[in-house]
């Protein structure tokens, strides 16, 4: 309750500072220095089965997060750029992480690059998932983008190189990125909850090498973008249950994301397809392995309309399968999501969001249930936020 | 008879002169752009960050209005999106590390004077806005 408390001050505190003094940047000088950032405050409620440690059953509030992000741009081609973030929902986070910290030099359109800890280029919205503000969703399809897990997700140490190369006027053209280093998995992060439901614990969390790229080819036909990213991961670390000490590790696996997105006037389509299939091997002195092995499935469709200058709506059919799990509601999920958001000026926004979910692959832990998951739960959720 | 159609002359006429006047935006850019016309397909890219140079490989920095009419038919005329889809585009680009928001400026007088005295620098106006130390491009 305390720290709903505090979210809340802080997102009035914002509101309020900025709501006298709209302007959309405080630049300073030849630096071209700029400060920018977003709150909002959410509220959780299910018909069954609480979501990703929130007791929402009964709604919660536990959902919040601020961000600023500082921009200097001493050069035209070099700008440099950090962005810290306080994000809580449920027990997850509750602390100030780096987004990012990076150096960018633009060479040209052809090339530059990011170095530092830099956000990685994976799927549709990997980059762009956490940015409220920019998006129409509450949620974004979770059987792609779990919101429990993306701080580990959304950026490594390391560095992007990216750029754009023209096809003619007939061909449109495509923008590559290339990345690599080192992904960091925190040991709060979500999408270790497999490990800690079965009772293990990551004291260190996991890290290993990443590298990869995203290839987006803007076609000919204006708006319509089909693009293709694929990662690799080999992460790693020390895990402990009771008593027992040991490592965790696996081989190197591939994440392949296939995705295409249509814009036109207030009109919004896309869709994306994604494989995981992430292997671990978890040994503990003075007990045999242990292998986690999962072959995640998982795609939507989406579709928004700009309804009226402040209304946006939109619809969207998200599944994921697991299919090395057993055959009970955690092996799937099936989620039909509507979605509205209202903007009440530039600065100032609310969204409401119904999911109709069948299914209990992703958010639903059975340490937050320990009454037993249900396989279908209706979940309501309202985010208010304030950017400047 | 000729008077009874002078009232819906002029109420097809009046809304028609309105129309016209709204769209009397001017793209304008620091004299040192190498261009005289722009196409509408880069108007877009440039002002939605998904470009910084145009076809001829000019560098271009673009600077903003923060609201008011001509902001309103730029958006209308040339990018296809309203304020808050526009401002959550760069917001996009902003927070994910992808790049700096362009400058955002109070007044139409306020872009004449930046473009004009920084190089690269491309901005839209009022038409009859005076517009002195810049040029205006053409539109293809």
């Amino acid at each position: 309750m305390r720290r709903c408390s505090i979210a809340a001050t802080i997102l009035l505190f914002i509101h309020y500072f900025w709501s006298g003094s709209p302007a959309t940047a405080q630049s300073m000088g030849d630096l071209n220095l700029q400060v920018h950032g977003y709150a909002t405050q959410g509220f959780i409620y299910t018909s069954s089965d609480n979501w990703n440690t929130t007791n929402s059953t009964d709604g919660s509030p536990a959902w919040m997060e601020a961000v600023v992000n500082v921009t200097a741009q001493p050069q035209p081609k070099l700008s440099i750029g950090v962005q810290a973030r306080y994000f809580l929902l449920g027990t997850y986070g509750n602390q100030i992480k780096l987004d990012f910290a990076q150096g960018d030099y633009k060479v040209n359109e052809y090339f530059g690059f990011r170095v530092g800890k830099v956000k990685t280029p994976a799927g549709l919205f990997n980059e762009t998932q956490d940015i409220d503000p920019a998006q129409l969703w509450i949620l974004l399809p979770q059987s792609i983008y779990s919101v429990a897990g993306r701080d580990s997700t959304l950026a490594h140490l390391g560095g992007v190189v990216y750029g754009t190369l023209s096809l003619g006027e007939s061909l449109g053209k495509v923008e590559y990125r290339a990345y690599g280093g080192e992904r960091v998995i925190d040991t709060a992060d979500g999408g270790l909850v497999q490990f800690t439901d079965q009772g293990f614990q990551m004291p260190t969390g996991l890290s290993g090498p990443v590298y990869g790229g995203r290839l987006d080819w803007k076609t000919p036909l204006s708006g319509l973008m089909v693009g293709a990213s694929e990662e690799s991961d080999n992460p790693s670390g020390n895990i402990t249950r009771g008593t027992f000490q040991g490592t965790v590790a696996g081989n190197p696996f591939s994440t392949p994301h296939v995705f295409a997105q249509y814009e036109r006037d207030k009109l919004m389509v896309a869709g994306e397809y994604r494989r995981g299939t992430p292997n671990d091997i978890i040994r503990l002195t003075g007990l045999p392995p242990v292998y986690v092995a999962i072959d995640q499935r998982s795609f939507y469709g989406m579709a928004s309309y700009k309804i009226s200058e402040k209304l946006s709506g939109g619809l969207y059919y998200s599944s994921s399968l697991d299919r090395k799990a057993a055959f009970t509601s955690a092996r799937y999920q099936k989620d039909w999501a509507l979605t509205g958001r209202y903007d009440f000026n530039p600065f100032l926004y609310a969204k409401f969001e119904e999911h109709f979910v069948d299914g209990t692959e992703t958010g639903y832990s059975i340490t937050d249930n320990v009454g037993g998951l249900k396989p279908t739960s209706r979940m309501t959720l309202l985010k208010i936020g304030v950017s400047f | 008879m000729k008077r009874r159609f002078l009232p819906l002359l002029f109420g097809l006429l009046v809304p028609a002169l309105c129309t016209c006047a709204h769209a009397q935006v001017v793209i304008i850019a620091n004299p040192n752009v190498a261009v005289s016309s722009v196409t509408r397909a880069e108007l877009r890219e440039i002002f939605t960050g998904a470009s910084a140079s145009l076809k001829e490989g000019m560098q271009v920095t673009p600077v903003l209005l923060k609201q008011g009419t001509v902001q309103d038919e730029f958006l209308r005329l040339y990018i296809g999106k309203s304020d808050s889809g526009f401002r959550a585009g760069w917001r996009s680009i902003l927070f994910s590390g992808q790049g700096a928001m362009p400058k955002t400026l109070d007044s139409e007088a306020a872009v004449v004077e930046y473009v004009s005295h920084t190089a690269g620098a491309i901005g839209y106006i009022g038409r009859a806005t005076p517009h002195e130390g810049v040029k205006i491009l053409i539109v293809r």
